[in-house]
């Protein structure tokens, strides 16, 4: 195969369509960007589970005028219970500590909060998380000094539907990014097959073979793929540079949301790239065989 | 080298056979005018050596291979055994005389030693010496016809096939471009030419195939354009 013919073919191609080529980059750079996002919040969510399903599941709330007997038969309850797999105290003193760690970042907030308006608790991990209702039942709110039980996985539920339902509109919009970009991927391929059809023509005559004919087409796509491929990384680099990092530097230091590591955009650049060349190149193919007589 | 049994061409979208029961054979080395009025079938009989459209019914053979039962990755090779020349030429317009040439063997894979050899070997025969980096858009009609003849034989195809090389020259143009085609036969290169012109057919007095509406109506060893004119 001669290289230096295949590649000057191509370089030709491209910028004969240059604005074509142009379009097809950016719309395969924001799909591939939109999927490279969809990913990274997916392997946030999987990170914040661990975070949050670990730590807590179900809290008891304390009133204010609980009695030391009345604390320490919770306790002893807990520590007799078979649904019980751990817990902990969390006293008053704890409680405000936790959240001015949590909310460093808003001084005004903590000055704004009596040390003792954070009410003691205790953290109770269950041996199944499904069985709430239990607990629940054992420790009626308002009475034993119980102020109230809360099913913090109950809440969590409703943080990872909304993080699930972030994922899932991403990939969608990316999906039918994706769909534009290989119709435009096709259309740039007609066209450039078009332009070239003298060439392609007399290719087919002299007896070039098909792979010879078709090769600066695919090749063509594939590196319109590849760019946009490299814009979408450049997009998630910048994201986490200008947003992440600094819009929710706080958050993030608190431990409220996993910070997005260098190794998860390194970790998913790949697969960007191969989409990104792949589908470009399959696109061109089924172009070509389709439509295009070469 | 290229036969034809019972070949008939049926294209959907007319109710006439543009190939009708056609059956001839032509043997190596020969010279053989195709001729017949517009529509006559003669375009039809060049693709399908060249295996661009297969016969409805009907086997063709090209140098001892059935093209009927080729597959499609056996038809490049194909038409590395065949050389085409057109009326309107088909040179690539933003590349120089020589580089339209080369085009033909670079696409095919040879080796650029081998292509900056033979090259200027059949410049030199067409008689384009000394024209090489020119483009196309300055050269004559003649001379444009030249450089296509050299693409089609600068591989040494067993057959040329021209689609009346001559349609867009002169009459003087025409003689010579007629004397390279002669010329290119002698080597031993088959060369079937569809023609309209009567002035060169009567002049060389080879082979004559008539196709009459898609029948063979006339094939004759040294024959005449048309009986009467």
């Amino acid at each position: 195969m001669r290289v230096n013919f295949v590649l000057s073919e191509v370089a030709a191609g491209l910028r004969r369509n240059l604005t074509m080529t142009v379009a097809m980059i950016l719309t395969t750079g924001i799909s591939l960007g939109l999927m490279g996002t969809g990913l990274l919040i997916a392997n946030m969510i999987g990170d914040m589970r661990e975070i949050y399903y670990d730590k807590i599941q179900v809290s008891i709330y304390l009133a204010d005028g609980i009695t030391d007997p009345q604390r320490d038969s919770i306790a002893a309850q807990l520590d007799s219970s078979p649904e019980v797999k751990d817990y902990v105290y969390e006293s008053k003193a704890d409680a405000y500590q936790r959240f001015t760690q949590q909310f460093q970042e808003q001084p005004a907030l903590i000055a704004n909060t009596p040390e003792d308006a954070l009410p003691e608790s205790f953290r109770v991990e269950l041996v199944n998380p499904q069985r709430y209702p239990v607990i629940a039942e054992q420790f009626p709110n308002g009475q034993n000094g119980v102020d109230e039980v809360r099913d913090e996985g109950d809440f969590l539920d409703r943080l990872f539907s909304l993080l699930n339902g972030a994922r899932n509109g991403t990939i969608a919009v990316a999906l039918v990014q994706a769909l534009a970009a290989l119709l435009l991927i096709s259309n740039t391929i007609q066209l450039a097959a078009f332009n070239r059809r003298n060439e392609t023509n007399i290719m087919r005559l002299v007896g070039a073979s098909r792979w010879y004919t078709q090769l600066p087409f695919i090749l063509e796509a594939a590196l319109a793929g590849l760019i946009g491929a490299l814009l979408a990384i450049g997009g998630l680099v910048l994201t986490k540079v200008l947003f992440v990092d600094k819009t929710l530097a706080g958050p993030i230091k608190a431990g409220i949301i996993p910070p997005v590591d260098w190794s998860a955009i390194i970790a998913i650049s790949p697969v960007i790239a191969a989409a990104g060349v792949g589908l470009a190149a399959v696109a061109a193919y089924v172009t070509l065989r389709l439509y295009v007589r070469l | 080298m290229i036969e034809l049994q019972h070949v008939t061409k049926i294209y959907p979208t007319s109710p006439r056979p543009a190939l009708d029961d056609v059956s001839m054979q032509i043997d190596k080395g020969e010279f053989v005018f195709l001729i017949g009025s517009s529509g006559s079938g003669k375009s039809t009989f060049l693709r399908m050596l060249l295996k661009e459209e297969n016969p409805t019914t009907g086997v063709i053979k090209v140098n001892d291979k059935n093209l009927g039962t080729m597959s499609k990755w056996q038809v490049p090779k194909l038409r590395r055994t065949m050389g085409c020349v057109f009326q309107d030429f088909r040179l690539l317009r933003n590349k120089t005389v020589a580089e339209n040439v080369a085009f033909a063997l670079e696409v095919i894979n040879k080796p650029s030693r081998t292509i900056k050899r033979v090259v200027p070997e059949v410049l030199e025969m067409v008689g384009l010496d000394g024209k090489e980096n020119r483009l196309p858009g300055e050269l004559s009609g003649g001379e444009q016809q030249r450089v296509a003849i050299a693409r089609a034989f600068v591989n040494r195809p067993l057959v040329l096939l021209a689609d009346e090389p001559t349609g867009n020259l002169d009459p003087e143009t025409s003689q010579d471009i007629m004397l390279l085609l002669e010329r290119i036969n002698r080597t031993g290169t088959t060369v079937v030419m569809a023609t309209h012109d009567y002035h060169i057919v009567d002049s060389m007095r080879r082979r004559v195939i008539e196709l009459n509406d898609g029948i063979l109506s006339r094939d004759q060893s040294r024959g005449v354009y048309g009986l009467g004119r």
